[in-house]
Formats: C-alpha cells, sequence, structure tokens
C-alpha cells in the first residue's frame, strides 16, 4: 500500500470544494469551456489533475485515492483491465498482466536491457516490422504505446467523469526521456484519443508547482526526481515568474523498481534460487510485490516481516530491518549521484549557491534517499507538497495556462535538450549539432555535400548521446533525403535544418542551397512506431472503427478553420494597422473565402482555403512579432538597464533595436 | 543568420553586467515562447517559433565568453574559421599544458594549480577582447589583431578546460 500521508486528506477537501463549484458551472453554463487537465503518466502509479480557482487538484476514484496504478491486465475474453484490479491479477497472470510498462516504451526489441525488465512474452519483431519491444497477452500482440495508451484511457474517462468536457493534456516526461521515449509518450496519448498540449518535463512540472503554490519568485533549486522507474535531476532558476532550466541529467532505467528488484533478489537466493531466470515468473512477481510491500513499511517502521506466498509450500518469510534494507538498495541510490553532480557542473552551480532541493516521486519517500540527498546538496530537503501527486499538480497548471484560462500569464517555462542530438560522420564518429542543456525551442543548421557526381539522395543517421562513438549513442531516426539534382561530387549545398519544438520533439528538414529546392525527408524510426502505424492502430481501434472516419476528417477540418478564423479576425481587429490597403484587401478576401467553403462543407476545399488564409496572413504575423519584440525590449526592462548602465558606454542606436530580419 | 547582438537586442559589445543577457532573453522569450501562441493563427505559430529559436540561438552563443569574443570578430569581418592555426609558441605551450595534465591525472592539487594557471591565461584573453569591442567606435587595426590572437588561445584553453572537466567526472 501506498503511504497516504496528510496531503492526501487535504487534495480530497479541496475536491469536495471543486465539486461545488463545478455544480453551479453546470447550472449557469451549459456550454461550458473545455476544462484542460495534466497528466502525470507514471512507472508505478499515473494520475490526472486540473486546476480550480488557481490551485491544481487531482481527480479522485471512487476509493478517494487519486493514483491510478500504471499496471494493464488483459483478460480472457479480450476485455482490458487498468488500475488496482489489474494489479492484484499480476501475480496470477504475470505474463498478461504488463507492470511498469514505461520503461519499454521508446526501446528496442533486441535491446538486452529490454528482457531484463519482466516476466513477459516478448515477440521479435516480423520482417519488415518497426524495432519496438511487442508482449504477446493471450491471443494477440501489444506494443508499450498501445498498454500506456488504455492508461490514458482511463484517466481520460476518470476526468470526463467528473468535469464536463475534458480539453487538451499536459502529459510529463521524465527529463532525461530521449526522443524516442518522448516519440511513443506522444503516440499513446494519439491513440487515447488525447489532444496532446505539451509534453513536459517532471522535475520541471514539479518547480512550476512548488514556485506557483509557494509564491516564490526567485532562486535556484534543484529537483532530485527518483519514481518507480525514472530518476531526473534538473536544475533550475526561477525569476520573475520565468523558470529556466540550467541543466538536467538522470537515468531513463533507474527508480523505485531498482530497489524491489534489489530487495526480492536477496529472497530469492536466500530461498536457493541462484539464477532470476529460473523462478517461475508467478513467484518473481509475488517477491518483487512483497519487497514493495517491505519498503513502503519501512518508510516509518525500523524493521518489518518480509513474506512471499509459495505454491505447495508454507509461505517464505524473515524479518528485514532499516538497516538491512538500506545495505541492500543503497547501490541503487547511489547511482543517482554522478548525474547530480554533472549536473550541478553543467548549471554552473555549487551545492551551497542553492535556495533549496525540491524531492519528486514515491521513492524519495525512502528515509536513506532523504538522507543521501541531504549530504550531496547540503540542504534538507523540501518535501512539504506530497511527492506523488506534484508533478500532476504542475502538470494541470501548466495545461491551464497554455489553455489561457489561468491567471498566471506571465509564468514561462524554458526547458532544455536532456541529451545531446547529433548525426554520424565519416567513421563512425557522433557529431554534436545541438548540445544538452541546450534551451528549446532550439534549431541549428548544418551544411553538408556530395561525395560521388551526380549523387541524388543522401542518408543522415540521427543519433542522441554524449559518448565520441555514433554506435555508443542512441540511434533515433535515419532520414532519407531524395531528389537532389545531378550534380559533381562536392558541387551540392545540402542545408539539413535540425529543429526541436518546446516538447522535446525533434525535426529535420533540408534544403539543397544552390538550386533551392527542398527535399523530400522521410524518416525512419530506429525504435517505436513509424506515423502509419500509429494511424493504422487507431483506424483498428475499437472506438474509431464505429465511427464515419469521413465525418470524422471533415469535422477535423471544421474545427481547425474555426481557430484560424477566429485568431486571424482578431489579430486583424487588433493590429490591422500594420497591413496596407491591398495586403488587407487580400487577407479579408481569403477569409471570406474559408467562410464560403465552410458553408459549402466540402472537406477539400475548407484544407486549400484555411492553407489559403495562413499564406495571406503572414505579413500580419512577421509585423505582429516585430511590435511585440520592439514593445518587450522598450518595455520596463530597458529602463532599469539604462539605470545599471550609467556607468558605462551605451549604443542607443541598437538598443531596443528589435528587427531580426 | 543573422547577428546575434541584433537577435537579442543588445549592444555589440564584450563586457555586459551580471544577468543583463539573460534578463532580455527572458523578455524576449515572454514574448516569443510557443506557450504564448497555443491559440494564435498557424501564421503566427510559425513566425514565433522561428525567432523564439533565434533567440535561443543567440543567447546561447553570447553568454558564453567565448561565443561573444568570436561574434564580435564576425561582426567587425574578421571571423575566425573552424581550423583557424594557431601560432607556433601557442601549439607548444597548449600541448605542454595537456601533458602536465595528463600527468597529473590522478592528483587532485596538480589538476587544480593547472586549473587556475589556465584560468588566469584566460582571464588575460578575454581583457584584451574587451580592450578592442568595449569602446566607442570601432576598434583599429591593432586591437583588433590582438583580439584575434586572443580569441584563437581562449579557444585552445576551453578544449584544455573541457579535458579537465572530463577528468573529474
Amino acid at each position: 500500500m501506498i503511504v497516504r500521508d496528510r496531503s492526501d486528506r487535504l487534495t480530497s477537501a479541496r475536491y469536495d470544494e471543486a465539486q461545488d463549484s463545478m455544480a453551479l458551472l453546470q447550472i449557469f453554463d451549459p456550454k461550458a469551456r473545455p476544462e484542460p487537465i495534466g497528466i502525470d503518466l507514471g512507472t508505478t502509479n499515473s494520475l490526472v489533475a486540473h486546476v480550480v480557482d488557481g490551485r491544481a487538484t487531482c481527480v479522485l476514484d471512487c476509493d478517494l485515492s487519486p493514483l491510478l496504478p500504471s499496471v494493464v491486465h488483459y483478460a480472457s475474453h479480450g476485455g482490458v483491465l487498468v488500475g488496482a484490479e489489474a494489479r492484484d491479477l499480476a501475480a496470477e497472470h504475470p505474463r498478461e498482466t504488463l507492470v511498469s510498462v514505461k520503461r519499454f516504451m521508446g526501446r528496442g526489441a533486441d535491446d538486452p536491457e529490454t528482457r531484463r525488465l519482466g516476466p513477459y512474452d516478448f515477440v521479435s519483431p516480423r520482417e519488415g516490422e518497426s524495432n519496438t519491444v511487442r508482449f504477446r497477452v493471450r491471443e494477440r500482440v501489444v506494443t508499450p504505446v498501445e498498454v500506456s495508451a488504455e492508461i490514458l484511457k482511463v484517466l481520460k474517462s476518470r476526468a470526463e467523469s467528473h468535469l464536463r468536457t475534458v480539453g487538451g493534456a499536459v502529459i510529463t516526461v521524465p527529463a532525461y526521456f530521449d526522443d524516442a521515449q518522448r516519440q511513443a509518450t506522444r503516440d499513446a496519448a494519439r491513440l487515447a484519443g488525447l489532444e496532446v498540449l505539451r509534453l513536459l518535463n517532471e522535475p520541471t512540472a514539479a518547480a512550476l508547482a512548488y514556485g506557483l503554490d509557494k509564491g516564490r519568485t526567485q532562486g535556484t533549486f534543484a529537483v532530485y526526481d527518483l519514481g518507480g522507474g525514472t530518476f531526473d535531476i534538473t536544475v533550475l532558476s526561477l525569476d520573475d515568474g520565468v523558470f529556466q532550466v540550467r541543466s538536467t541529467g538522470g537515468d531513463s532505467q533507474l527508480g523505485g523498481d531498482d530497489m524491489d528488484r534489489a530487495v526480492a533478489l536477496d529472497a530469492l537466493h536466500a530461498m536457493g534460487f541462484e539464477d532470476l531466470a529460473t523462478v517461475p515468473p508467478t513467484l518473481v512477481r509475488r517477491a518483487l510485490d512483497a519487497a514493495r510491500a517491505a519498503k513502503h513499511a519501512l518508510t516509518d517502521a525500523t524493521e518489518t516481516a518480509l513474506t512471499i506466498e509459495r505454491d505447495g509450500d508454507a509461505p517464505y518469510v524473515r524479518t528485514l530491518t532499516r538497516d538491512d534494507f538500506d545495505a541492500l538498495v543503497r547501490p541503487v541510490v547511489e547511482r543517482t549521484g554522478p548525474a547530480c553532480r554533472r549536473a550541478l557542473r553543467d548549471a554552473g552551480v555549487k551545492p551551497e549557491a542553492l535556495d533549496g532541493v525540491i524531492l519528486v516521486g514515491g521513492s524519495t519517500r525512502v528515509p536513506l534517499v532523504r538522507r543521501y540527498v541531504k549530504e550531496l546538496f547540503h540542504h534538507e530537503p523540501l518535501a512539504d507538497i506530497d511527492p506523488d501527486q506534484v508533478v500532476a499538480f504542475g502538470a494541470a497548471l501548466q495545461a491551464d495556462m497554455l489553455a489561457g484560462t489561468g491567471p498566471r500569464e506571465d509564468a514561462l517555462i524554458l526547458d532544455v535538450i536532456p541529451l545531446s542530438l547529433g548525426i554520424e560522420t565519416m567513421g563512425g564518429v557522433a557529431e554534436k549539432i545541438l548540445p544538452r542543456n541546450t534551451t528549446i525551442p532550439a534549431g541549428r543548421a548544418q551544411q553538408f555535400t556530395t561525395y560521388a557526381d551526380n549523387q541524388t539522395g543522401f542518408i543522415l543517421h540521427v543519433v542522441q548521446g554524449e559518448r565520441e562513438l555514433a554506435a555508443d549513442n542512441r540511434s533515433l531516426a535515419t532520414f532519407t533525403l531524395k531528389g537532389i539534382p545531378p550534380m559533381p561530387a562536392g558541387a551540392a549545398r545540402l542545408e539539413v535544418t535540425f529543429r526541436v519544438d518546446a516538447d522535446g520533439l525533434l525535426s529535420v528538414g533540408a534544403k539543397e542551397l544552390t538550386t533551392g529546392i527542398e527535399q523530400h525527408v522521410e524518416v525512419k524510426p530506429s525504435y517505436g512506431l513509424e506515423a502509419e502505424d500509429v494511424e493504422r492502430m487507431l483506424m483498428e481501434s475499437f472506438e474509431f472503427a464505429e465511427q464515419d472516419i469521413a465525418a470524422r476528417q471533415l469535422r477535423e477540418r471544421v474545427v481547425e478553420a474555426e481557430q484560424v478564423l477566429g485568431a486571424t479576425q482578431k489579430a486583424l481587429t487588433i493590429d490591422g494597422d500594420l497591413l496596407d490597403e491591398d495586403e488587407r484587401a487580400e487577407l479579408e478576401g481569403a477569409l471570406r473565402a474559408l467562410r464560403d467553403a465552410m458553408q459549402s462543407g466540402d472537406r477539400q476545399a475548407i484544407h486549400l482555403r484555411t492553407e489559403g488564409v495562413d499564406r495571406a496572413a503572414l505579413p500580419l504575423a512577421e509585423r505582429r512579432m516585430n511590435r511585440a519584440v520592439q514593445r518587450a525590449m522598450s518595455g520596463h526592462a530597458l529602463q532599469e538597464f539604462e539605470e545599471e548602465l550609467k556607468d558605462r558606454p551605451v549604443h542607443p542606436h541598437l538598443v531596443g533595436d528589435g528587427h531580426t530580419h | 543568420m543573422s547577428d546575434p547582438f541584433t537577435t537579442l537586442g543588445v549592444p555589440a559589445r564584450f563586457t555586459f553586467a551580471a544577468g543583463e543577457l539573460e534578463q532580455r532573453h527572458r523578455d524576449l522569450s515572454r514574448t516569443l515562447h510557443p506557450d504564448r501562441y497555443v491559440s494564435a493563427p498557424p501564421s503566427e505559430r510559425r513566425v514565433a517559433l522561428e525567432r523564439a529559436v533565434a533567440v535561443n540561438d543567440a543567447f546561447r552563443l553570447l553568454r558564453d565568453p567565448l561565443g561573444r569574443a568570436q561574434a564580435l570578430l564576425a561582426r567587425h569581418g574578421h571571423p575566425l574559421r573552424d581550423d583557424e592555426r594557431a601560432p607556433p609558441s601557442l601549439l607548444m605551450e597548449v600541448m605542454e599544458l595537456r601533458e602536465a595534465l595528463d600527468a597529473a591525472r590522478t592528483k587532485p592539487d596538480r589538476v587544480a594549480a593547472l586549473r587556475a594557471e589556465v584560468s588566469a591565461r584566460i582571464a588575460s584573453g578575454e581583457r584584451a577582447v574587451a580592450m578592442a569591442f568595449d569602446g566607442d567606435g570601432a576598434p583599429d587595426a591593432a586591437a583588433l589583431a590582438k583580439a584575434r590572437a586572443a580569441v584563437v588561445m581562449l579557444r585552445y584553453l576551453r578544449r584544455f578546460e573541457e579535458e579537465a572537466d572530463a577528468l573529474e567526472g
């Protein structure tokens, strides 16, 4: 059992208030706005939260618990169980019950680590299938993306049962997740029918919750986030409501699960098993469950009984003291040390210069972890927001800000890339294009040339990691560029652009500079699913098979067109003076054409006219941005600078020049 | 790529007050970050994203003294090439430093002393760059040449520092 602390009760009290205000909303506003939600898709437990009157609260299940165990059971008649009921079936049906599926996200089927992680029936990919982990559960084969989607669906319906309409979601991911793992999370959300507003790093979400809750405006903090299966360390500074991540590090395969495994392994050895591979899966699951129960008990108690049921035999029982436990898990805890030291160095911060250390994740309840963190950072760690819920709170606050419903429009998160992104060059060396800890959104262009006469294609192998050799880093994808005009070797100038968006997701574009031709880029992910795989799963999934696909597509186009119409009209009303008469007439014409197309209900026409508005609105967009930048540069900040800079030579013609082109 | 000083809207000089670049980066991020354009028309989302990327890149370059020095040289028409050759005396010096670092591998005190030596050299190099670019008006040819030599040295010393970092794990 998870130990409940006082903040759980606080949550339920706040929740009651939320229920009241929702009831009022339902009476007075039958067309209530969709409510944005925040989701913490955890290794062990998942949560969904939303914001009521500026405060984040978790949506509780019928047992008043905010936690949904991240366990999925595939039942014999094709049914799927998620949560506590599934977890209760794990010992009896270890192969049909997927526990800690997050650890498999974005990993390859051929990854030796993969099979170590659970007693499952792994299926190797068939010829032509993508290299992703696949589990056989009864008569079907599922991927980690589909299993995670089942968890997300339950969270979504949990939110829907409490809120009138659920809007977009912010979903948290470990900061140390690489591109493949992030992409897999996004795919899972798409399969679950969720609109993803943003993928948010878990430690950053926690910092947001702390910063906004405690009304802090300044300071440098370390966030130590040890969850069920992932470890993150993030150093960030908070300045006037801007949360700027200075460095991040971690291990996406380290967490409380590893403590359970250490304790279970020790018990199984004591029971006479030499090698974990020879232990029946059911016994492995029972030993892991017993280890976890003992770990929870030892948070408060100094000794506990570790009991493992055995078929046809008396249960194995032993007394486990906290000292025994500490000795067993110390190596796991100490594995967090090097990443912490490196993150401090990358941020250029000494432990003494920190204003605080925030604890996140259920595994930070372990007393040994708290002692270790205190030693490492020379600070008594902060844990006054429930470490199980704080990430979901942060996600909900961010969702609220993104949806524009929140009052805190001035808060802003500037996050970073956790691992360097690069490409494989001659000799298998990884050349870094965007180094780790680069602030996102980020981009970089790199030039290449052809090495053979009349070469019309180019293959780029994109890798992520810090090692010198490409082969030692994580392979992300192979990008094939085609359609380069025939030229002598070395004459082509190929510009490849890497772009990492605010979700931390990479995209690659290419252009041949001598001809200006945009190249077609084909992406073959090294791990995980291709875009078509996800589309196919979506089509195959029960919910969508029943729907008329054409009607759904038309609906999507109309929603998009309405959004473009509304937003463009608003921009034109506010800043219409930025356009000359001709430009204005053109944009208004495009808007009229889109309205006409929407009347017609022709999907293709709506799409074309939406693009038409987008093109015609570009001059307005550029000039509005110039105006906004000029305002930002000539606002209060500049006056402050001038105060500060009185004593030094200033080049006034450059200050406040907002043009970037 | 446009000049990073212009992108960030700061004067093109070497020395900045503590927090000045950071403050400007925050102000621009508040205006340009994709989070601010979630419900904006797609054209604005694209334009804002492009500019946010440019601002982040300019900030990354300018917050680093070596990046700032190289940007100043480029701005005054003397960009450093990636394969810029160092004078033999500098090469010799750097080689000796590296050998000393290699020999000090297991002696933290010795590594710290070497680092201090290198830090002092970096400070003097940065002074030469500041001399050229912090005054009023464009630097003269002699100051520019001195600054350029200093930046070449700073680049080599940066690699030494990275190796020392790697040594400490």
